[in-house]
């Protein structure tokens, strides 16, 4: 599904490169579900976001579902990205002026969806995700673990092939950490989608089918089960 | 999706209500003055030209050149108008006189004039060649022009008909008596012209009658006098050239004028679409002129006010960017592209400015009645009309993309993942220097405008307590008349009124010593036959006009008592014009006016302004001519004004029963003549003050911002020991900065600008240093009072407070 060969990132710092990644080169196929893990500043969230182009590599070359990632336009690029991406944030990343409803609806905005679609849409991940009663509510009045089912629908809704999640459950108590796994294997196993989650916790990567470790920017192990 | 935009706008607006009360309230009142300012210029430049053809009209002037003087006049000579007739047969010409103050009565049905219905007209009253009406299009209720072709007859307006006799219907064929020499026949009824017109005729009376009443109405018929009542207007063929036509009439009036005596005069032509703002020519037909200088000015200060509120917006909107870039971050992730966002940030400024505009509508609505008091609109002038909806849409899109597209672009520019870890800052926006450079650019607009109020007010005040070289208070003057019955009456008028002890002094006058109008004539001087080279003014008056005026005497003393003219006084510039150093040595020349004969001069009066403060001393000669002096004026003690004022009418109004007692107080006349000046103070006052408004709005906000912006900073400082003073120090030195920087750039622009205002009067204060002291610090009091609340609420929160929040 993707393919990094050779990807460094450095900042200029003087005249030192600091870096950030350093020459990785990985390949993900369809159906993984790959858990990234390493201390903290070791490259982790600079990682996921050069893999859902939020972030641009200094160097190296970048293939995603057969394009050439690193030669692409800004605009071919967001399209690539609205067409298969779905992300998950630590901290949720929920708009604060729009209700639950509408944070779910706003990618199927962006997508061109029509109203009718949208609603239909939006309806069955509400009910899915067993929010039907929250849905005009705002973010402020859920707590921690119902803002991350709402992040988690929002990411869902345009059905992506590939999630991607920098620590979805670092907010959360491990009960509600563990439902978000559940959540995530059965994405995974049943819907085929492709999950690559960053996490500090031993237990929560295990979820996934490969493990690979950060350290200095550089892949120190991977291990698949 | 639009609407998805404004409901989450519409959010925004809510949860950030304290901007966007900011930027409303500022926007709408700059919107409101721009409105205001744009009903005043549309109506000025509105004038005349709903006249079909207006483009093919003009108006004949005079110009004459008098050694190195030019004078503009805006009436030709009597035969003028035929000779064109003969010489341009293409152009339709008609002619008029116009008659300023003029009494007309309805005759009460006994033959006693004092029971006479008694109306006074200042403007309007002409007699008018019945031609007129092939050249300007008129509204005929009843009746044609061609009635004006009779003499004694007149043509009425409608609402002027209506007054005189109840109701327009019942006007035709009855009789109106004029100044109680002519008896006129209604012969028509005419529909009232438009407010927008500078031909606001209410009584035509057919220009035959003029020259039926020579002596009555100073009808000549020669080459030599210009009246500046008598105008001509003609008519072209639309494909004339202006050009070919001006030197065309050149040589018509090379022809005709006996341009002798080093007196050149030309006539020319005026586009009728460039009367209404021709100042070069006093006296219209209507009540005002306007100047294209005053609908610049205005026009001016109508954009700066848009742009301060315009720069509010900008500001407070990149300033808010900051606290937004979360969401825009989230946005993008979520497949938002660069456009979208763009459309969003400009649907916020949208409902903003709509809400803006809306209120702007609704404060303009309550300030349009006061409009009249800083410009010559119509009291039902009204804002709801196609060119105010355009003018709106037109401000409301500028003002959209102006502040809108900016803040649209930054906000929009952010970079997903900085913006997600909130390391979007103020700076990181690249809006401080803008912001900065904005603040300045509002601080300089109203230190500009605060100039111009403070010159503006002092010149005014100069102007209105100005030493006039003579004493214009309590000076009651009555307006008569001089028919021959009257003059008879005026020595014993005189004379009972001298018998009232509240009564100081009287004195029988052409106008009183500073008058807006000028009656000029070439002269001769100590026996030389040969015409002086200046245009010397003249004031008619018995021997009571000095001791009445309180004029001195620099030499010599009045003429004798008399009615006709062998003694003259002239002033201290007569005298330096006609290069005499000593006044003694004036005392016992003779002088000679027109085709009277020799005057000895009997005296030399200290200078006095003769005209408004904008025109320099004119030559003056003083001295008696009975026939001429038509005025009253009156000198009275002060107290128990009102008692004395009634019993000199009640006198007047027993000792001429056939006119109508129309007194004023000289020194109200006095203030008309700065009535422009006086609404231009106004103005500046007014808009400074809404400048003032905007710019403390912005500033409000902009500290505001930064004090939450900075409260975790203030906070480590206090815990690191900071006081408050040096907390506040800290949010007021960078104003004062850019308070700083503003004065050096507006200082030069308000000099320049209000120097060239103050160069329209030849008298007039000196632009002191501490004019634009005074601006400085009366803007860094006023930043301070915004910016020091705030600054002084956020040096004394809570350390501990402000930085657990973080
Ligand atoms: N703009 C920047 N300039 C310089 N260095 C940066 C910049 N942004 C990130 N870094 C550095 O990149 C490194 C990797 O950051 P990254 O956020 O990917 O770490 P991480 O592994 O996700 O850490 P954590 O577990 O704490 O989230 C860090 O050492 C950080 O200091
Ligand atoms: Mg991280």
């Amino acid at each position: 599904m993707l393919s990094l060969q050779h990807i460094s990132k450095y900042y200029q710092n003087g005249g030192n490169k600091n870096f950030v990644i350093n020459d990785i080169s990985l390949d993900i196929d369809e159906g993984e579900f790959v858990s990234i893990m390493g201390p903290s500043g070791s490259g982790k969230s600079t990682l996921l976001n050069i893999i859902g182009m939020l972030d641009e590599p200094t160097d190296g070359y970048h293939y995603f579902v057969n394009e050439a990632v690193h030669q692409l336009k800004d605009k071919q690029r967001s399209a690539l990205y609205k067409k298969y991406i779905g992300f998950v944030f630590q901290a949720y990343h929920l708009i604060d002026e729009l209700t639950v409803y509408e944070n779910i609806e706003t990618p199927l905005i962006y997508q061109d969806f029509k109203g009718a679609e949208r609603k239909a849409m939006v309806a069955d991940m509400l009910d899915r995700f067993q929010i039907v009663g929250k849905k005009d509510l705002f973010p402020a009045q859920l707590s921690g673990g119902q803002q991350q089912l709402v992040g988690i629908a929002r990411a869902l809704i345009a059905k992506p092939k590939l999630l991607l999640a920098d620590e979805p459950t670092g907010n959360l108590n491990s009960k509600q950490g563990e439902e978000i796994m559940e959540l995530f294997r059965k994405l995974n196993k049943e819907d085929g989608v492709t999950i690559i989650q960053v996490t500090h916790s031993e237990k929560n990567a295990e979820y996934g089918s490969r493990i690979i470790n950060l350290l200095d920017g550089r892949i120190e192990s991977s291990k698949k089960f | 999706m639009i609407e998805n935009y404004f409901k989450i706008a519409w959010r925004n607006i809510i949860r950030r209500r304290g901007y966007s009360v900011i930027n409303i309230a500022g926007l709408s009142v700059g919107i409101a003055a721009c409105l205001l300012i744009f009903v005043v210029i549309k109506y000025e430049l509105s004038f005349d030209t709903f006249q079909p053809g207006y483009k093919n009209i003009y108006h004949l002037v005079t110009r004459i050149n008098q050694s190195d003087d030019v004078t503009y006049n805006p009436g030709v000579v009597a035969p003028a108008s035929e000779a064109l007739r003969l010489d341009f047969p293409q152009a339709k010409v008609a002619a008029l006189e116009a008659n300023y103050g003029s009494q007309l009565s309805v005759p009460a049905n006994n033959s006693n004039a004092g029971s006479d219905k008694k109306f006074t007209e200042n403007l309007g009253v002409v007699f008018i060649e019945p031609q007129f009406f092939d050249i300007f299009k008129w509204t005929w209720l009843d009746g044609q022009p061609s009635v004006l072709n009779e003499p004694d007859m007149v043509v009425l307006d409608k609402s002027t008909a209506t007054k005189y006799f109840g109701d327009w219907k019942n006007a035709m064929g009855k009789i109106l008596k004029m100044d109680n020499l002519l008896t006129l026949k209604v012969a028509g009824i005419v529909d009232d012209a438009p407010n927008n017109s500078d031909f606001p005729l209410k009584i035509m009376v057919s220009y035959i009658s003029w020259k039926e009443h020579p002596r009555d109405y100073n009808y000549v018929y020669n080459w030599h006098a210009t009246n500046s009542a008598h105008e001509v207007y003609l008519q072209l063929p639309a494909n004339t050239s202006i050009s070919k036509m001006d030197v065309q009439l050149k040589s018509f009036s090379v022809k005709h004028f006996d341009n002798q005596n080093a007196i050149i005069r030309t006539l020319f032509l005026q586009p009728l679409a460039a009367l209404h703002f021709d100042t070069r020519f006093s006296n219209t037909l209507g009540d005002h002129l306007t100047s294209m200088a005053t609908l610049r000015t205005l026009s001016f200060i109508g954009l700066l006010i848009i742009i301060m509120a315009a720069i509010n917006f900008i500001n407070l909107s990149t300033a808010q960017s900051v606290g937004r870039s979360k969401e825009v971050g989230i946005r993008k992730v979520l497949g938002s592209n660069r456009s979208q966002l763009i459309i969003q940030v400009i649907g916020e400024t949208t409902i903003i400015v709509g809400g803006a505009v809306i209120l702007a509508v609704i404060i303009a609505k309550a300030a349009l009645p006061y409009l009249i008091n800083i410009a010559n609109v119509p009291q039902d002038i009204g804002i709801f009309n196609l060119g105010c909806l355009l003018f709106l849409i037109g401000i409301a899109i500028s003002v959209i993309l102006l502040s809108g597209l900016y803040p649209a672009l930054i906000i929009s520019g952010f970079k997903p993942v900085l913006a997600l870890k909130n390391k979007i800052t103020a700076a990181s926006v690249g809006g401080i220097p803008l912001r900065r450079t904005l603040v300045v650019a509002q601080f300089a607009i109203s230190q500009l405008l605060i100039i111009g109020t403070i010159v503006a007010v002092n010149q005014m005040d100069y102007v209105n307590k100005a030493d006039l070289g003579f004493n214009k208070d309590a000076i009651l003057i009555i307006p008569g008349y001089t028919d021959s019955i009257s003059l008879q009456k005026m020595n014993g008028f005189k004379q009972q009124l001298l018998q009232n002890s509240q009564v100081k002094a009287v004195s029988f006058i052409s106008d009183p010593p500073s008058s807006e109008n000028g009656w000029g004539t070439n002269f001769n001087f100590n026996n030389s036959i040969k015409d002086r080279d200046f245009t010397a003014f003249l004031k008619l008056a018995d021997a009571d006009y000095f001791k009445t005026f309180g004029l001195k005497f620099v030499a010599g003393k009045s003429y004798d008592v008399s009615d006709t003219m062998r003694q003259a006084v002239v002033n201290e510039t007569m005298m330096h014009k006609l290069g005499v150093i000593h006044p003694q040595d004036m005392i016992g020349k003779t002088i000679r006016i027109g085709g009277l004969s020799w005057s000895t001069i009997t005296g030399v009066v200290a200078d006095f302004k003769t005209t408004s403060l904008r025109e320099a001393i004119r030559p003056i000669i003083i001295f008696p001519r009975k026939t001429y002096e038509a005025e009253a004026a009156i000198k009275i003690q002060t107290h128990d004004l009102k008692g004395t004022v009634a019993a000199i009418q009640k006198l007047w109004e027993g000792t001429y029963p056939e006119y109508a007692y129309n007194a004023y107080f000289l020194d109200d006349t006095i203030a008309k003549f700065y009535q422009q000046e006086n609404q231009l103070a106004l103005v500046y006052k007014i808009f400074a003050g809404i400048a003032i408004f905007i710019s403390c709005l912005g500033l409000y906000g902009l500290v505001s911002f930064m004090a939450v912006q900075r409260t975790k900073e203030v906070g480590i400082r206090k815990v690191l020991g900071a006081s408050v003073s040096s907390i506040v120090y800290l949010f007021s030195k960078e104003f004062a900065i850019l308070i700083l920087i503003s004065f050096v750039i507006a200082v030069p622009v308000a000099w320049y600008i209000m120097a060239s205002w103050l160069r329209n009067f030849v008298y007039r204060i000196h632009l002191s240093p501490w004019v634009f002291i005074s601006a400085i610090i009366i803007s860094i009091v006023i930043a301070w009072l915004t910016v020091g609340y705030k600054a002084i609420k956020a040096a004394l929160a809570n350390p501990v407070k402000s930085l657990r929040s973080e």
